[in-house]
Formats: structure tokens, C-alpha cells, sequence
């Protein structure tokens, strides 16, 4: 029993980092149309600075409110004077930009940081292990599960449940529309880009402490992504989130039980759906 | 954008970074001017610290070398970033071979992409010299000519760590190797190698390259009761393991024991590291006066203190430049030949080339991570020595007698 709930438990926090990150690619796609190969980068980011806030400060929890308003700014930024001006293009122009700025960023952070991987601990009363019934589980990857659950319900009354939401939802349906009813198509992008972003830096401070901030988890973590949003369909939340829990559970527990076929599973899983539902467990049929 | 074009732009894109350029076809050999040293290394990516650390090796030995020169010519490095992919560092070792005419290639960080590499080496006809590369497969079954391994290959870890182990206490073994050539490598070497010592092998595992989230083998290790856990992670996957192991509380059950015991380990895991034993190829912590006369140097250059690869490339390029001096030519064929049977005074210790694989015999050290006050971060300190002979396979093989 203590092992199936561990193995619930390992699967729930790998999602919801996934979630935190899948969100705002799935938000992005959804109202840009725009498919952020940067994505990654700014989760990379957000470790990074959350590395740099938590050296400043000595604290951990500055780090998870400063940095995802500053990686925030930071993609809103990148967006109005890049990304704003191709929206018309093929889709190949929107793709070689994000993919160039992520190369951009990766790089500035390896010349800013050194190849040595960066680690952070959590804050005290979040380390070590506690003791759930017969099961030993680390305090920081419930604390994990908690923040991701909370950010999920966040942006779900926040999408459905505001003013700002229907406008976003608006513009995610029809932007030509939304735009002859008097919706700021253009700052609505802009901020969506940047909450987008924030989400990811949130993702990476959440992540640190487990994984260090190192180059490359940017990479690493948009294959996964990638995987999560086409399994839940392209612009949905809740596709995220049931994206971001299949792919967690396939990933460990597909370790744990069927270690040889464990990168396998994941993939089948998004093959299959590709079969039967092409648009996604929770997309719209085109 | 529609979801047909994500999944076509998507595609696209992963296309697109795993090809470039067309090679190069021109070949340009130099007869004399500066002796070129090519080194295809990962510069970028989750594997920048090895290719990084070839570098820093190197931009020492240049200003080293930059008085005397060999046979009085200056040595000229050239890197090219592999991004830690083999593809790619077949591309670039060609770039440096055919465009550059260079006749030596090392700093070649993977052993996936040093495989890939030396396998061209015969017939571009250049010297491939390993100074990082594990896989024991490089001077056994792919073994050629053009190939030298100056460094402590897995197999030669692994059997250090044995023979320190089997004198030890501990009984029961975890084996987590990564899922490539260096990692199963030197899983199945220490699997041997321990049973023989008659100690158990409880579970083993083969976790991907790139593993951000180590639970699930976390779980299977405790519920393994081992004593120890073998770890042949690379670098990064090393120090994701090591952290989750922690904040499991698994340490302290069950103690890590390193394939290699590394410092950029040690600064990003920090104190939770410390206990953890291992092999190191080079540990910076050797007691003799070259050695010590080198940190030195090397910290005044860099400014921190010289990791395994930068201790093993450096002694690859002076025993090179050595060697071609020598021979009187940089000629890679009387190179090869002066090389063979040669032996060199490294930072650590003697080294011999043997003839038969190409595999440089030197001594096996067992570490541990302390703490110390005069550094930053955790530090090997050695646990036992161990003569070349004892740690170096029988020739071809990745087998001890």
C-alpha cells in the first residue's frame, strides 16, 4: 500500500511540474497560435533566477514571487518586439524566431552562469522527508503537488470566471472577432505571452530544488511538454492538466514497473491518442 | 496556425536542429606551420561541463607550451561544439580533419560520441586521443590502431571501486547505470567484478539519459534494502540523483558509491554529497609536487580548482606533445609508433601505453566526498591507491584477472 501511494505521489508532483509548464505553451498556442519552441528557456529562466534570488536574499520563498513576474516581463517584452510583428507569416517564421531566442537565452545564461550545474534547498521547514503513515515522502515534492494544484484551479476561475478570462477565451476563439467588439487583441497577446512565461519561471524556481538549475533542462523539458499538450489537445487547460497526469504516471511509473520500455510508454500513449483522437483528449475537432 | 501545422512544424523543427551543414569535402593538409589539435567537444547542452573542461586543460597546456612550441612549431587548439550529440561530432571531427587538417582529435566528451568519432579515425587516418571516454568497448571490440585512451576507462573505475568495496563491510549492491554505452559499460563491469568478490547484486536499472526525475528508482532502491547503490550517472543525471536521494532521506540508508566521483558534483549537491565514495580518474587532491604544482597553476588561470577531465586532458596533451617530439615529426603513423610502449610522468602518477589496446596503464584511486574549510565545496579525499597493474583490463577486453 505505502508503495502505490509513493508511486501516486511521485506521479503527481513530476505532473504537476509538467503542468506548470504545459499550461502556458497550451495558453500560448491557443491565443497566438503560435507553437513557442522558447518555451523551455523560460522555465530554464526561472530556475536560474530563482538560484540567483534564493543566493541574494538567503530566502526561498522571494524567489517563487519575484521571479515569475520578472521572466514574466522579461517573454511580454520579447513578444511586442519580436514575436507581434509575424503573426501574419508562415508558421515556419514564428518557428525559427522562438526556436533562435531560445538558443539566444540558453547561451546568455551558460556565458552568465558557468556550466556548473546550480543548486538550491528548500526552505528548512520543506526539507527532509515526512512520514505518512508507513511512507517516508520529501515535505518539498508535496509542497509541489500543493502549488501546482493551486495554480491550476488559479488560472481555471481565472479563464473561466473573469472579465479578463472571456476576453482571452474570446480571443482564443476568434480574434477578428474579438477585435470588431472592441478587445485589445494585440495586449491580450502580449500579456497572455508573458503570463504564459511567468508560469514557466514559477515552474522553474518550483523545480530547483529538485533538479538544480542546470542548461539544458530547458530542452528537456518541452519534449515533455510538447508530448502533454498534444495528448490533452492544443489550447485547452483542462487538456493540460490530464495531459500533464498521463504523462507523469507513464513516465514513473513506467520506471518503476517496466524500467526497460519506460521512454517507450509515454510515447505510445501519445501515438495512440494520435490514432483515435487526433485533436486531443480535450481539443476541438477541426 | 492549425494543430495539422504544429504537428508539421513541430516535426520541422526537430529536423531542422538535428541536421546542418553538408561536410566539408576539401582535404588541405598541413606539411608544417602549426601543429593542430582539433577538438569536436560538447561546448553547449546538458554535457557543456566535460567539453568545458577539456578546454579549460587546453588553454592551459597553450600557455604552457607557448614558450618551447613542439619540434618548434606552435600547437594550435580548434574547438568546435558538438552539443554532446554523436551526429554531430562526426560532423564537426570531419569539419576539423578534411577543412582544417588537423591529425589529432581528442576533447571528445560522450563515449556515445567518442564511438562514433574513432570509428572514422582509420580512414580519415588521424590520431583519435580519449581522455574522458568510459566505454570499455574503445580499446576492446572497438578497438583500432588510431585510437589512445589516456584516461581511466569505466571498467578501470569500476574495478577500483571494487577492490576497495570488496574489503569493506558492505553486502548487498543497487546497480543505476545510465542507459548508454559508459553507464551499462560499467554496470555490468562492477556486476562481475563485485560477485566475484562474493557480494550481491540486488537490482539493477537503466534510467534514460537526461532523467530529471529519479523517484521511481529511488523507491526500487529502498525497497532493495541494499547497503550501497553503484551510480554510472553522467554529470548532471549525478548530481538529480544525488539531490532527490537526499530530500528522500535515501543517503543515509544507502550510501552512494560514484562510477565517478566528480567536483561539478560536489558544487552543485553541496554538503548533502558529502559520504558519498567513488573512483576518480584524476582527483585533484594527490599528493605530489607536479600535481600540486598544477592546481596552482590551474586556479590561477580559472580560478576554481581542476576537475577529473581537466587533470586527464591535460596529461593526454603533454604526454602528446612529448611523444611528438619524440618522434621528430607529427607524422601519425611514427606517432603512433614512438607512442606505443612509451611511458609518461603524469600530475598523479606513472603512465604506460600498451601496445596491444592502446590503453594507458595508471593508478586506480578510491575517494570519498569531506568536507574541508579551506574549499567551497566538498572534496575527494583519497581512500585508497591502487597500482595500474591491479586496475587495468587484460588486453582487449574488459575483463581482470
Amino acid at each position: 500500500m505505502a508503495n502505490l501511494g509513493e508511486q501516486l505521489l511521485n506521479a503527481l508532483t513530476l505532473a504537476g511540474l509538467l503542468f506548470l509548464v504545459s499550461a502556458g505553451l497550451s495558453l500560448v498556442f491557443g491565443i497566438l497560435r503560435v507553437v513557442n519552441f522558447a518555451h523551455g528557456v523560460f522555465y530554464m529562466l526561472g530556475a536560474y533566477l530563482g538560484y540567483t534570488t534564493v543566493t541574494l536574499t538567503g530566502w526561498f520563498w522571494p524567489a517563487l514571487l519575484i521571479v515569475p513576474p520578472v521572466v514574466g516581463a522579461l517573454g511580454a517584452f520579447l513578444e511586442s518586439s519580436t514575436l507581434r510583428f509575424i503573426y501574419r507569416r508562415p508558421p515556419i517564421y514564428q518557428l525559427l524566431l522562438t526556436f533562435g531566442l531560445a538558443l539566444i537565452l540558453e547561451e546568455a545564461l551558460r556565458i552568465l552562469y558557468g556550466p556548473t550545474a546550480k543548486g538550491i534547498d528548500p526552505p528548512a521547514y520543506l526539507q527532509g522527508a515526512i512520514s505518512l503513515g508507513s511512507l517516508l515522502y520529501p515535505r518539498y515534492r508535496l509542497f509541489v503537488v500543493v502549488l501546482s494544484l493551486v495554480v491550476a484551479v488559479g488560472v481555471w476561475v481565472f479563464l473561466r470566471k473573469t472579465r479578463a478570462g472571456l476576453v482571452i477565451r474570446a480571443v482564443a476563439q476568434n480574434s477578428e472577432m474579438a477585435d470588431c467588439l472592441g478587445a485589445d487583441v494585440a495586449r491580450v497577446r502580449t500579456l497572455v505571452f508573458g503570463a504564459a512565461c511567468a508560469l514557466a519561471g514559477l515552474g522553474g524556481v518550483a523545480a530547483a530544488p529538485m533538479t538544480t538549475a542546470y542548461l539544458g533542462m530547458g530542452i528537456g523539458v518541452i519534449v515533455d511538454a510538447f508530448v502533454v499538450v498534444v495528448i490533452g489537445g492544443l489550447g485547452s487547460m483542462g487538456g493540460s492538466i490530464a495531459g500533464s497526469l498521463i504523462v507523469g504516471a507513464a513516465q514513473t511509473w513506467g520506471a518503476f514497473y517496466l524500467p526497460e520500455t519506460a521512454m517507450v510508454i509515454m510515447y505510445a500513449v501519445m501515438g495512440a491518442i494520435l490514432i483515435f483522437r487526433p485533436w486531443g483528449l480535450f481539443g476541438e475537432e477541426e | 496556425m492549425r494543430r495539422r501545422d504544429f504537428l508539421r512544424a513541430a516535426v520541422a523543427g526537430g529536423i531542422g536542429a538535428s541536421l546542418g551543414s553538408p561536410a566539408f569535402l576539401r582535404r588541405s593538409w598541413a606539411q608544417s606551420g602549426p601543429i593542430k589539435i582539433g577538438m569536436p567537444a560538447a561546448l553547449s547542452g546538458a554535457y557543456a561541463q566535460y567539453g568545458i573542461q577539456a578546454k579549460r586543460a587546453a588553454e592551459l597546456f597553450s600557455k604552457d607550451i607557448k614558450a618551447k612550441g613542439v619540434l618548434g612549431r606552435p600547437v594550435e587548439f580548434i574547438y568546435e561544439d558538438t552539443a554532446g550529440d554523436p551526429a554531430t561530432a562526426v560532423r564537426k571531427a570531419q569539419k576539423l580533419v578534411e577543412k582544417d587538417g588537423v591529425k589529432f582529435l581528442t576533447g571528445v566528451a560522450l563515449s556515445s560520441e567518442a564511438l562514433a568519432v574513432s570509428a572514422k579515425c582509420p580512414e580519415w587516418k588521424v590520431i583519435f586521443m580519449s581522455t574522458i571516454n568510459g566505454a570499455g568497448a574503445l580499446t576492446a571490440k572497438a578497438f583500432h590502431r588510431y585510437f589512445f585512451r589516456v584516461n581511466t576507462s569505466g571498467p578501470m573505475g569500476a574495478r577500483a571501486i571494487s577492490l576497495y568495496l570488496a574489503e569493506g563491510p558492505m553486502k548487498r549492491f543497487f546497480a543505476l547505470g545510465s542507459d548508454y554505452a559508459w553507464g551499462r559499460d560499467s554496470v555490468a563491469s562492477f556486476t562481475t567484478q563485485i560477485t566475484a568478490a562474493k557480494k550481491d547484486i540486488v537490482g539493477t536499472d537503466y534510467p534514460p539519459v537526461g532523467t530529471k526525475d529519479f523517484a521511481s528508482y529511488i523507491a526500487k532502491i529502498r525497497q532493495s534494502k541494499a547497503d550501497g547503490v553503484y551510480l554510472a550517472l553522467p554529470g548532471q543525471d549525478a548530481t538529480i540523483y544525488l539531490k532527490q536521494a537526499h530530500q528522500f532521506g535515501l543517503n543515509r540508508e544507502v550510501k552512494p558509491i560514484m562510477e565517478i566521483l566528480e567536483l561539478e558534483n560536489m558544487k552543485a549537491v553541496g554538503d548533502a554529497m558529502v559520504g558519498a565514495i567513488g573512483s576518480s580518474r584524476y582527483p585533484f587532491t594527490v599528493d605530489t609536487p607536479r600535481n600540486k604544482d598544477f592546481v596552482k597553476r590551474f586556479y590561477e588561470l580559472h580560478g576554481v580548482y581542476p576537475d577529473m577531465f581537466d587533470g586527464e586532458t591535460y596529461e593526454g596533451l603533454e604526454w602528446l606533445a612529448q611523444v611528438i617530439q619524440k618522434a621528430g615529426t607529427d607524422d601519425v603513423e611514427k606517432v603512433i609508433d614512438t607512442w606505443e610502449d612509451s611511458s609518461y610522468e603524469g600530475l598523479e602518477g606513472p603512465f604506460f601505453m600498451r601496445k596491444c589496446d592502446h590503453q594507458a596503464v595508471q593508478l586506480g584511486f578510491a575517494v570519498e566526498a569531506v568536507k574541508d574549510p579551506k574549499y567551497p565545496h566538498p572534496i575527494p579525499k583519497i581512500l585508497a591507491t591502487y597500482p595500474g597493474e591491479k586496475v587495468t583490463p587484460k588486453c582487449r577486453t574488459e575483463d581482470f584477472s
